[in-house]
């Protein structure tokens, strides 16, 4: 253990939501703090966009504060996809190449945004490679997941489209 | 993973007219850019261990202090060690250099006077008698006066020096700090090219200082090894001053080879073969940074044509003299990864729409009260 004088604890607001969001679960504050370090934060208007659709990706968005829509660039009604909230992040695909942006993010309402950069993701891995596998894991799960329900979306939607 | 951009010929000129100012500024505060070099040189090197002490816990205050106490204690220890060993060896600094360049002139008048001895042309020359004329010369009239220079120059360097770590303790303490300072400087619209454009610039002079590391290592193994299957006395310690010189480009790793050449020249005068056999390892160890170390090692992080870096150490040389040779690269690097980032984020018609977007939406944030 280290002597307190030397030992630095996270910030506390930014804990609260760190601690929070699905991606980080699983770490310890040390590799909490490790991770505050990296983040930039950002603020949006209502309206304002955070990415364009065909973008290169360069980093996952954590939500603190707002909501965030994505939708198909330019199909603002129709072309909803999903609208996430404090503790979500979008934009993950981005940790793991920089292929381009699949749909655009828009604040919904004045929203603060943690950015957490792929260089920095990438460091990590180098450097970090407990507090980094955790979060690889984590992030993989969640992709997982994600194609699990896009699957059984796909299904349903055949399968109405054939009883139809 | 870096995106590939193509730079045009417009970015590519004032990328090296940014580099030839920046040096040309850089001119009147030399004396400060050796010791960030090595500051960088040092905070790339450390950062590791940095890194590793935060995980375990400890603050950026108490890590950077811890890595650069280490630092300047291994660095106590390894000059405290050193020192008895240099003095037992060399009389005093005076003694030692008059000897070994004696024994140098003697092996270059040695080798003069055996290709007259072999070659009509040269011996019809009289290089030999040139030589020692121009040798007494030197020796009579400016010795005194380069070696004043030389002392009052060390003088001046040696504490600049000393600044090295302490700037590399606030490289370390906040650097993190300051990327971020920097980003949020930057509208939304451009952030994440611009945050991006922060990763590559670190990325360019972390590999670039990493790789010097790499192959000043490299190169001291190779040299020592040579120069100790040679038979010189201090190999190891030959081989590790002619790698670390060799950071001026050019320059430094001729400067190590006439060291290295005097040494060997004053240890064994009855056979110069091995001077000629250090010149030769130098020249094979030359061979292998060209085309085996140095792509491996710096080559990756500048992505810049062997002929431009030529041509751009000339500049730097003829600009900064041997602190320009040293900067050119690393500072060319930088322009080019700033260059083509900026260019290509000013240049793009649906980012400077967003942010005008942005502004609009923030003006009407502002004054939705006003009316």
């Amino acid at each position: 253990m280290l002597p307190g004088f030397v030992r630095r604890d996270p910030p506390a607001v930014r804990w609260k939501y760190l601690a929070r969001v699905t991606l980080f679960e699983g770490l310890n504050p040390r590799e909490l703090r490790v991770l505050d370090g990296l983040l930039h934060e950002r603020s949006y208007l209502k309206d304002e966009i955070i990415f364009d659709e065909g973008e290169e990706g360069q980093a996952i968005y954590i939500i603190l504060t707002g909501k965030v829509a994505i939708c198909r660039q330019g199909r603002r009604d129709d072309g909803h996809i999903a609208q996430y909230g404090p503790g979500d992040f979008f934009g993950d695909l981005a940790l793991l190449d920089n292929s381009p942006r699949i749909a655009q993010a828009r604040a919904v309402e004045d929203s603060r945004l943690a950015v957490f950069f792929r260089g920095d993701f990438v460091g990590l891995l180098e450097t970090h490679s407990t507090l980094s596998s955790k979060l690889s894991l984590t992030l993989a799960r969640l992709i997982g997941k994600r194609l699990r329900e896009a699957t059984l979306a796909l299904t349903a939607y055949k399968e109405r489209g054939e009883g139809a | 993973m870096t995106q590939h951009r193509e730079v045009g010929p417009i970015v590519w000129s004032i990328v090296i007219a940014v580099t030839c100012l920046l040096l040309f500024a850089l001119r009147s505060v030399l004396w400060l850019v050796v010791p960030c070099l090595l500051a960088l040189i040092i905070y790339y090197g450390l950062r590791p261990a940095y890194k590793r002490l935060l995980l375990a816990g400890l603050g950026e205050q108490a890590a950077a202090s811890v890595v650069i106490i280490g630092f300047a204690l291994g660095s106590g220890l390894l000059l405290a060690g050193a020192t008895p060993w240099m003095s037992a060896r060399a009389e005093s600094w005076q003694d030692a250099v008059t000897r070994y360049l004696s024994g140098g002139i003697d092996w270059l008048q040695g080798t003069l006077a055996l290709l007259e001895a072999k070659f009509t042309l040269i011996r019809r020359l009289g290089l030999s008698a040139t030589l020692s004329r121009e040798l007494d010369q030197l020796t009579d009239e400016h010795a005194q006066a380069y070696g004043a220079s030389l002392v009052v120059g060390l003088g001046t360097w040696v504490p600049a020096l000393l600044l090295a770590p302490f700037l590399a303790f606030f490289f370390l303490r906040d650097g993190q700090a300051f990327e971020r300072l920097l980003g949020r400087a930057v509208p939304n619209a451009y952030f994440e090219r611009s945050l991006n454009l922060l990763h590559e610039l670190d990325e360019t002079a972390h590999a670039y200082f990493q790789g010097l590391l790499k192959l000043t290592v490299l190169d001291a193994l190779a040299l020592g090894l040579g120069l100790w299957l040679l038979g010189l006395s201090g190999a190891w310690l030959l081989g590790l001053l002619a790698a670390v010189l060799a950071w001026v480009p050019y320059v430094g790793s001729i400067v190590g080879c006439v060291i290295v050449v005097l040494v060997a020249a004053t240890d064994f005068p009855k056979d110069p073969g091995i001077a000629y056999g250090a010149i030769a390892l130098f020249i094979f160890v030359r061979l292998l940074d060209d085309f085996v170390f140095m792509p491996a090692t710096i080559g990756r992080s500048l992505r810049v044509h062997p002929i431009a870096s030529v041509l751009m150490l000339f500049v730097g040389g003829a600009i900064a003299g041997v602190a320009g040779l040293m900067l050119v690269l690393p500072l060319l690097g930088i322009a080019l990864v700033v260059g083509e980032t900026v260019g290509l984020v000013v240049t793009d018609p649906r980012l400077r729409a967003r942010h005008a977007h942005a502004r609009r939406l923030r003006a009407l944030h502002a004054s939705r009260d006003l009316a």
